[in-house]
């Protein structure tokens, strides 16, 4: 008997006869724990969701929820059986009834007493939806219908709930208090939750854990610290778009050398023998700008990102490098003009290939 | 492969639907007797000449008539449209058959003409001078005014689903109304204006009652006097084939166009509403003569002969059982509905939840029964009942079946299943695909079972497409004519078969009472489905 909430062990997710994530093992250890899956679209992130909830059956592996084998070669237990609720990406709110109705018929169908622990009428404030409750699906908006879904999934307090992609059709400027409202109510309610995104940073504020999914296999899953300053390995590096690699020779315990950087120190994460040669990942934070720096190099591009600026620089060895400075950084360089980089340069976890 | 209910079920419908189809292929390679022999050098020629010149004529008059009055009300705003919109598909309610004794007997010698110009101008030898409408001319007239709607409609609601980008790209690109018409709105409609011209196609070879009317010979009344006359069930199925043969080349037409005439009207994005140009002076009153002649031809002229005749000759309605007719085509509509209903729910469920080819496959094939002519259909399942009696049942030492199925009301309705399967199956597959897969599984996942779905979910979801099949079909039944006329019991008359019967006996006053009462029932439900079969992207 292990301890986890949830297990899943060695599954190959399927769809159509056709596997599209190989061998995956995870668990969720706590009850109310959230955890993120990221990866690009067509992965097969809504097929691992779909198996957990019993629409797919598996062929090996098996997936367990309270200790209780929920699916295996030999045991397929029926969704209805499952008290686990997803809550899809497209509309799926029954398109006969209203929104009200849609979202009572989830706690109906379970004959859930509601009152013990939150009202939908808390959730349909929560989730700002109070005006459309008399209108039908086909009257309200692609993001409108998603809030509505996500309600009648939270209504009916599942041991665990399944949200794909829950907030991509919702306005940027609303998407950001959403996050925030769900994951307080999630905790408060103790829904131990997985969450399907392709959004990183969607995924890095709501999960405890970040399980990144590329190439029909689960890459990383861990917590969203590490994934985003650890990856481990090129894939999730190039996903996650987080810089780039350039060569680079190991010096000593602290410290490798680049051609055209220099000396660069910091802590290893991994140990690499003196003398080997690596590709260092160099993410958009860990260079300094300083005019007054003599390493200068020139600028191809720059991208305004409201609260920062992203430059390109190019090195001697043409590689283009990104440089993260504050948008409130009055020395503005334009194209073609010499940048500065601080130097000695020091990168706090040093993460090489 | 898991051969469960769904299987068994979508299986049975198909054997029902392909046995009389396999037993006209098999009739074509038996011998028969020397009238074959006699017809191949006299009438067979004849019979496929007709049949195509009928075809060229309808395929010419309903394009004409019905893209022309799709277009003018999609496109205008003109007095009297919104009412045109709707009643230009009254015509529906007056079957091909009922048309031709109208047109008949109006310009017939002394006929209604007759009398009307008697009582404008007084006496006169009026006859000369009245044009005689029968023969091919008065047949191709017949059903293409009733068989227009088909193109109309489609033709309609293709127009309506193009967006006013498109026409707003015509006038951008600088081409005239014409050309706009003819470069963009008209090959964007294709696809459904071709689709509704094959329908048109079917349903001219396979009628049966306006053709025996005006004594036409086309391979359908070929295959009746087959029958009747020569007693030849070999060779009316022989001639079933080549019919058949014709037919199968219009079924895929019109499949593959129904295809691509979705592409217009999936569009996710982009559609924008299209602006009705408002009509003023001699286009508005061209626009509203158009609809309103089309009208007066297609409904009120066959509707007013018939109100004539049952005002003028009154003891008709008094020998007429009007309320055991009623009460005949209402035993047979609900109860093939009911049939239909139960069995293309099955089917259409069975689809959803399998999701597997062969169902899909075993569907089509059960709803190719609409495209086989009604009388190919009865003179093929008696020649089954017939070979299965003599083979099977007799063979093995049991009593003939014969009675059960031939001359009874469990032959009709059979027959009507496998002729209407195909509607009832598609306007609940219309509804079921309107609805997305993820509902059924948010359901499974609020804790439903199957069963709780589909009666909790589905069915309340499905109501009005279910309402919309069976009104449907009692439309279609009520008008049918060939199957009823040959599969039906001894002394059971609907309206149809004693409209035919009266005639073909040349009591066409007789007629005009059973037809006036179906063209009521067929238009009073005609206007409940209005709402449906006009169903607008701007209303």
């Amino acid at each position: 008997m292990s301890n986890n909430f949830l297990e899943i062990k060695n599954v190959s997710f399927r769809v159509g006869g056709k596997t599209k994530v190989k061998n995956v093992s995870f668990n969720i250890k706590n009850k109310g724990d959230i955890i993120c899956l990221l990866g690009p679209s067509g992965v097969g992130k809504t097929t691992i969701l779909r198996t957990i909830a019993g629409l797919e059956k598996i062929k090996s592996g098996s997936i367990k929820l309270k200790d209780k084998i929920l699916s295996s070669a030999k045991n397929h237990i029926e969704p209805e059986n499952r008290n686990i609720s997803l809550s899809f990406q497209e509309n799926s709110l029954f398109p006969h009834y209203t929104v009200e109705k849609n979202i009572h018929l989830g706690a109906e169908a379970k004959k859930i007493n509601v009152k013990k622990k939150v009202s939908p009428k808390k959730i349909i404030k929560l989730l700002n939806i109070e005006k459309i409750l008399s209108k039908y699906p086909h009257q309200i908006s692609a993001g409108e219908a998603q809030r509505a879904a996500l309600a009648r999934s939270l209504v009916t307090q599942p041991d665990l709930l399944l949200l794909d992609e829950p907030l991509s059709n919702v306005d940027q400027s609303f998407k950001e208090e959403i996050q925030v409202q769900l994951k307080k109510l999630l905790n408060n309610l103790k829904i131990t939750t997985i969450v399907v995104t392709h959004d990183s940073y969607e995924a890095f504020y709501l999960g405890s854990k970040c399980g990144v999914i590329l190439n029909d296999q689960l890459k990383q899953y861990d917590d969203p610290y590490n994934v985003y300053h650890f990856p481990n390995s090129i894939e999730v590096v190039n996903f996650l778009n987080r810089g780039i690699l350039i060569p680079a020779k190991v010096t000593g315990e602290n410290s490798l050398e680049n051609e055209d950087l220099g000396t660069i120190k910091g802590n290893f994460i991994k140990h690499y023998p003196k003398g080997s040669a690596v590709k260092l990942l160099l993410q958009p934070e860990d260079l300094e700008h300083d005019d007054k720096s003599n390493l200068k190099l020139e600028v191809v591009d720059r991208k305004f990102r409201g609260t920062n600026f992203i430059y390109t620089l190019k090195t001697a060895t043409n590689h283009l490098i990104p440089v993260l400075v504050h948008s409130h950084h009055i020395h503005q360089h334009q194209v073609d003009e010499k940048f500065g980089i601080k130097r000695p340069i020091h990168i706090d976890h040093i993460v090489c290939f | 492969m898991k051969f469960n209910f769904w299987y068994l079920s979508s299986l049975t419908v198909s054997i029902i639907v392909i046995v009389p189809i396999l037993t006209v292929f098999t009739s074509f390679f038996e011998d028969t007797s020397n009238y074959f022999k006699i017809l191949q050098q006299t009438f067979f020629h004849e019979y496929i000449f007709n049949s195509l010149t009928l075809l060229i004529g309808v395929i010419f008059f309903t394009f004409i008539l019905g893209v022309g009055s799709a277009y003018i009300v999609s496109f205008y705003k003109f007095p009297g449209a919104n009412f045109f919109k709707w009643g230009l598909i009254l015509s529906f309610a007056v079957p091909p058959y009922i048309y031709a004794y109208s047109l008949f007997a109006f310009f017939e010698n002394y006929g209604t003409a007759f009398t009307i110009l008697k009582y404008l101008f007084g006496d006169g030898n009026y006859n000369k001078q009245i044009p005689k409408f029968d023969g091919m001319f008065g047949l191709i007239l017949s059903i293409s005014f009733s068989l227009y709607v088909y193109v109309y409609i489609l033709a309609r609601s293709s127009f309506l689903y193009q967006s006013q980008n498109l026409i707003e790209l015509g006038k951008n690109l600088g081409f005239s109304k014409f050309k706009s018409f003819y470069s963009i709105i008209l090959p964007a409609a294709r696809p459904a204006i071709v689709a509704g011209l094959s329908l048109v196609a079917m349903e001219t070879l396979a009628e049966f009652g306006a053709v025996d009317f005006f004594s036409v010979n086309t391979l359908t009344t070929g295959i009746y006097n087959s029958w009747i006359a020569f007693d030849d069930l070999a060779f009316a199925n022989r001639i079933s084939f080549f019919l058949l043969l014709f037919i199968f080349i219009l079924f895929l037409t019109e499949n593959l166009s129904r295809k691509k005439a979705k592409y217009h009207s999936e569009l996710k994005g982009g559609f924008k509403k299209k602006e009705k140009i408002k009509l003023y002076g001699g286009k508005s009153f061209f626009a509203f003569m158009f609809c309103f002649i089309l009208f007066s031809l297609s409904f009120l002229f066959p509707l007013s002969q018939m109100l004539y005749w049952t005002i003028k000759f009154p003891e008709n309605l008094i020998d007429l059982q009007i309320i055991d007719l009623l009460l005949n085509t209402l035993y047979l509509v609900s109860l093939s509905s009911l049939v239909l209903i139960f069995f293309a729910l099955i089917s259409n469920y069975g689809n959803r939840v399998s999701n597997k080819k062969i169902l899909n496959i075993l569907s089509t094939l059960s709803i190719s029964g609409y495209a086989i002519p009604g009388v190919i259909l009865a003179i093929a399942f008696i020649t089954f009942i017939a070979w299965f009696d003599e083979n099977m049942i007799k063979a093995l030492g049991f009593l003939s079946i014969k009675k059960i199925f031939i001359g009874s009301i469990l032959g009709l309705v059979l027959v009507y299943f496998i002729r209407f399967y195909s509607l009832a199956f598609n306007g609940i597959k219309s509804g079921y695909e309107k609805m997305n897969i993820a509902v059924d599984e948010s359901a499974y996942l609020l804790g439903y079972s199957k069963t709780k779905t589909f009666f909790n979910i589905h069915i309340p979801y499905l109501r009005n497409s279910l309402l919309f099949v069976i009104i449907l079909v009692s439309l279609e039944i009520i008008r049918e004519l060939p199957i009823t006329l040959i599969l039906r019991p001894f002394n059971f008359e609907t309206f149809a078969t004693t409209a035919y019967i009266s005639a073909s006996e040349d009591l066409l006053e007789a007629a005009a009472v059973p037809s006036l009462c179906l063209i009521i029932i067929a238009s009073f439900f005609i206007l409940l489905t209005s709402k449906y079969i006009l169903r607008d992207r701007d209303e």
